[in-house]
């Protein structure tokens, strides 16, 4: 086995050693976890890096190891899995700056560092899954290692939501698993098929059972990609500190459950063969249902977090419409929303998370003039606002150009109107939210103020977000240049529907 | 280096400089930081010769370029922000200020970019920045006035990005070469070019307050502080004119049925205009009032050259400039006005508001017919005198209650309007 092939365990490795290393740090070794957990984010987006330029020089990556009879534990980069590998990656290393500075003077900091290493561990872990058995295991790890952060603050309204995201996300899991044990059944492989998927050669008299299996698959990762009526866990757990609600929003689960779809469609069913089953336009109108839904939800929040929960449940929605319209061009859209929806989610996560640490601010309704007190935050916030309805040149643009073209390739126009629906709404949530903190006369104090001297709040708090609007500026405006997420996505799209 | 480099140089430097200034930390620190964003258009308007610069880096694809045509906007547009820079009076408090800097000075980036970009992406990123800091300038008195005339342009922004949205996809889906020239030739031939010609339209004319959909203008004229008004025939009217014309494939292809709507909506447009403005003109909304007139005149023009690609490829050359003088004289007359209710000549408070046409005509007439009957005494000025008092008259009538709620009802009077103007358009056709 070359050094190579060590790669994607390696990347694993970078959280995971770490991770378990703070596990076992006292509550005052404060510098010591901060370098570990910079340590191992440095070293993943390093390797990430390496890989990325390996395959897009045309190398495989590929590792495995015995698991049980018949089944290997699989560790694969190719184009789709780095694209998710990459994001978790950066994002990651943002997030734990972030982080840092977010939960300076909390308790139980080795405990939210240890599961936030595991976290992102198990994301990585189902980004590079090289087939549905390892995806399932790292899927579930990931289950198990975001409920602590969830219910970290340990109030009563976190355990509720901790609750309730562990009932619904291992109903998904045993869904996932009933769909894997009878899939395996019926073919004797579990192996991810990029180019068609391995069910081709099934015959006619299975059509009913692939029918359910894709049901009980989509319906599996449907629970963490929050999907209607699969997504109640998601505004519930809102209530976990922001830096958790940036991993699950942006980072991690919702884009878990998202990429469970994409493979599925992809790689174990192939695009055809699931066309062929009539089983994608059911998926194409829940996912604009979820859109819609998930908007009109939005609109009647005060809650600025629960406000950001319900626009998740719409946006993340856009990935699944890509790759339910089944077309190269639709692909592209949804394949690269992955990275965009990340990059202006998480920046909107982390200028709730500075409001509610800087200011005391939870509602929109205490937003007014907030802008004058910290425009960085606000003027971060701006550019994923904007992202989010869709106007250019921020990445969210861009997405909507490619389903929307991609939908008139297809011949489905009624895409079209979906996506103008979620763009209105988009921008009936979020300018009202602008509007207040920029031309209302602040009503008064601010709920909790906490003095930074001359800056608007501290630096790991301001500077990420700041990063990530410019990252989402930039992937709209430099959108044609090489490794940009678009160029990457057409790679995907490119593999999949074998175009030159 | 020659005055090419200089003026490709210049093409960046356009866009980028107020981009930069609108930075709060960079142009508090700066005097004059709105006359100084608007120098290097003021350079490349007056640069002899043209320039280009391709950016295929840039969005999917983009470029700049400053041809012949587009000197007369530049040079227009230059001269309006320079005039509202000028007018511009600084508030008290320093957020109020920088922020207004901040928008005014993106609005300005997004004008000039929208001016120079050869493509209709490049176009509708650059019209959409420069549609959101207007708003921004338009709400900035912080009243319920400017926050109803924001609201009212905020829907129809974004309405009309939707729509126009919509349009650019098609013509993705047509073309992969969006600049507009190429566009124009795809679409002509393409199966969609109907439902492209009506997406564009409707989403241009709801930027420049064509009627019927001149609401937000009236409302923001009457609303605006000077220095935003001086800017409404500019940036808003003005581009969304430029914007019809540089994505309409005119001069390529006849649209028949549809030309001809087109037309009977640019002369509805014009007749309640000028109803309106015999009716129920207040001082504040008379530049308004002309911008619907003017829109409608020039819509009946474009309507013209989509009918006769032949007629407009002869006359094209008068849209530009067209645009320019309506943006220039909007601004003057705002201006004008402007000064005159400075000086208390008449009230500004939407209570107060005069029927200014009411008190021109009596003044006029009554002056007219006491210099006759004093000085002159002769049968050809008794004549005129007689003419000016039926026109009294006439606007008396026309002022009428009746006439006010018969205008001021929406359904009836738009699809009056447009069968008047389409029979009006189908006799001049």
């Amino acid at each position: 086995m070359s050094w190579n092939n060590w790669l994607p365990l390696l990347v694993i490795l970078s959280s995971l050693l770490p991770g378990l290393i703070i596990f076992g740090l006292a509550e005052e070794r404060v510098r010591l976890r901060i370098a570990l957990n910079l340590l191992g984010a440095v070293v993943k987006v390093g390797l990430v890096g390496w890989m990325l330029w390996g395959v897009y020089n045309g190398f495989h990556y590929e590792m495995r190891l015995p698991l049980l009879p018949g089944l290997e534990l699989v560790l694969r980069a190719g184009p789709l899995s780095l694209l998710f590998v990459t994001l978790s990656a950066v994002l990651w290393l943002i997030t734990t700056v972030y982080a840092i500075g977010y939960l300076e003077d909390s308790p139980n900091r080795s405990r939210f560092f240890g599961f936030f290493s595991l976290c992102v561990t198990a994301t990585v872990g189902v980004a590079l899954s090289g087939n549905l058995i390892t995806f399932l295991l790292f899927y579930e790890l990931l289950t198990l290692a975001t409920y602590p952060l969830v219910v970290h603050r340990g109030t009563e309204a976190a355990r509720r939501a901790g609750r309730t995201y562990l009932a619904y996300t291992i109903f998904g899991g045993a869904l996932l698993l009933l769909g894997t044990i009878w899939l395996y059944t019926l073919t004797g492989t579990l192996e991810f098929t990029p180019q068609g998927g391995f069910l081709d050669g099934l015959g006619g008299e299975h059509r009913p059972a692939l029918i359910i299996i894709f049901a009980l698959l989509i319906a599996g990762f449907g629970v963490k990609a929050a999907l209607v009526p699969f997504h109640g866990w998601l505004p519930q757990a809102m209530v976990a500190p922001a830096p958790v609600s940036a991993l699950l929003h942006a980072v991690a689960v919702v884009k878990a459950g998202a990429f469970g779809i994409v493979r599925v469609v992809y790689d174990v069913f192939g695009v055809e063969f699931a066309a062929g089953l009539g089983v994608l336009g059911p998926l194409a109108w829940l996912a604009a249902i979820t859109i819609i839904y998930g908007s009109l939800r939005a609109l009647y929040q005060d809650d600025l977090k629960r406000r950001l929960a319900f626009s998740t449940v719409s946006q993340v929605s856009y990935i699944t419409l890509g790759v339910a319209i089944a077309g190269p061009i639709a692909t592209i859209g949804g394949v690269v929303h992955l990275v965009h929806q990340g990059l202006m989610k998480i920046t909107l996560f982390f200028c709730a998370g500075n409001l509610a640490e800087t200011l005391g601010i939870h509602k929109i309704s205490e937003m007014n003039g907030v802008g004058r007190r910290m425009p960085w935050t606000m003027a971060a916030f701006t550019v994923g606002a904007f992202g989010m309805i869709g106007a250019p040149p921020v990445a969210g643009f861009v997405t909507k150009w490619y389903l929307g073209l991609g939908a008139l390739e297809a011949d489905q126009a009624w895409v079209i109107i979906v996506l103008a629906g979620s763009s209105l709404l988009n921008a009936a949530y979020f300018l009202p939210i602008l509007y207040r903190a920029w031309f209302r006369e602040p009503s008064g104090a601010w709920p909790e103020e906490r003095d930074f001297g001359r800056k608007e709040t501290a630096w790991a708090l301001l500077l990420p977000p700041l990063l990530t609007a410019a990252m989402a500026l930039s992937a709209g405006l430099l959108v044609m240049l090489p490794f940009s997420p678009l160029e990457w996505a057409k790679l995907i799209a490119a593999q999949e529907f074998y175009l030159p | 280096m020659n005055t090419d480099i200089y003026a490709v140089l210049l093409l960046i430097v356009v866009v980028i400089w107020p981009l930069l200034l609108a930075i709060p930390a960079l142009h508090a620190r700066l005097p004059w930081p709105r006359h100084l964003a608007i120098i290097p258009a003021v350079l490349l308007a007056v640069l002899p010769g043209g320039a280009s610069l391709e950016l295929p880096w840039l969005l999917f694809g983009t470029g700049f370029a400053m041809e012949g045509e587009s000197r007369w906007i530049l040079a227009m547009s230059a001269t309006i922000w320079f005039a509202a820079a000028a007018i511009t009076k600084p508030s008290k408090h320093d957020f109020a200020n920088q922020r207004t800097t901040t928008f005014f000075l993106l609005t300005l980036a997004g004008n000039l970019g929208a001016v120079l970009a050869t493509d209709l992406v490049g176009f509708f990123c650059f019209a959409t920045l420069m549609g959101y800091g207007f708003y921004g300038l338009l709400v900035q008195g912080g009243d319920e006035v400017a926050r109803r005339a924001g609201c009212r342009y905020l829907i129809v922004l974004i309405v009309a990005d939707l729509l126009l949205f919509e349009a650019l996809l098609l013509a993705a889906f047509a073309t992969e070469n969006l600049r507009f020239e190429a566009v124009h030739e795809a679409m002509a031939g393409a199966s969609s070019s109907s439902f492209y010609l009506w997406m564009v339209f409707i989403g241009f004319a709801l930027k420049a307050g064509v009627w019927p959909a001149h609401l937000w203008l009236t409302t923001a004229f009457n609303s605006a502080p000077r220095s935003t008004a001086l800017l409404l025939g500019g940036v808003p009217v003005a581009m969304g004119l430029l914007g019809a014309v540089r994505w309409l494939p005119l001069g390529e292809h006849a649209f028949g049925v549809s030309a001809l709507i087109i037309q009977g909506v640019g002369v509805a447009a014009m007749l309640y205009a000028i109803l309106r403005f015999f009716t129920h003109v207040s001082v504040k909304s008379l530049p308004a009032w002309t911008a619907v007139a003017l829109t409608g005149l020039f819509i009946v023009a474009l309507g013209g050259g989509l009918a006769h690609p032949a007629l407009w490829r002869q006359y094209e050359f008068i849209a530009y400039p067209f645009i320019a003088l309506v943006a220039i004289f909007l601004a003057t007359l705002t201006f004008i006005i402007g000064r005159m209710q400075g000086a208390h000549q008449f009230p500004v408070v939407a209570s107060q508001r005069v029927e200014m046409m009411s008190r021109w005509v009596n003044g006029w007439t009554e002056g007219r017919h006491q210099w006759a009957n004093d000085r002159l005494l002769g049968l050809q000025s008794l004549w005129r005198v007689s003419w000016l008092k039926a026109a009294r008259q006439y606007q008396r009538i026309l002022g009428g209650q009746k006439l006010r709620d018969l205008t001021n009802g929406w359904d009836v009077k738009i699809t009056l309007f447009v069968l008047l103007g389409l029979a009006i358009a189908w006799l001049a056709g």
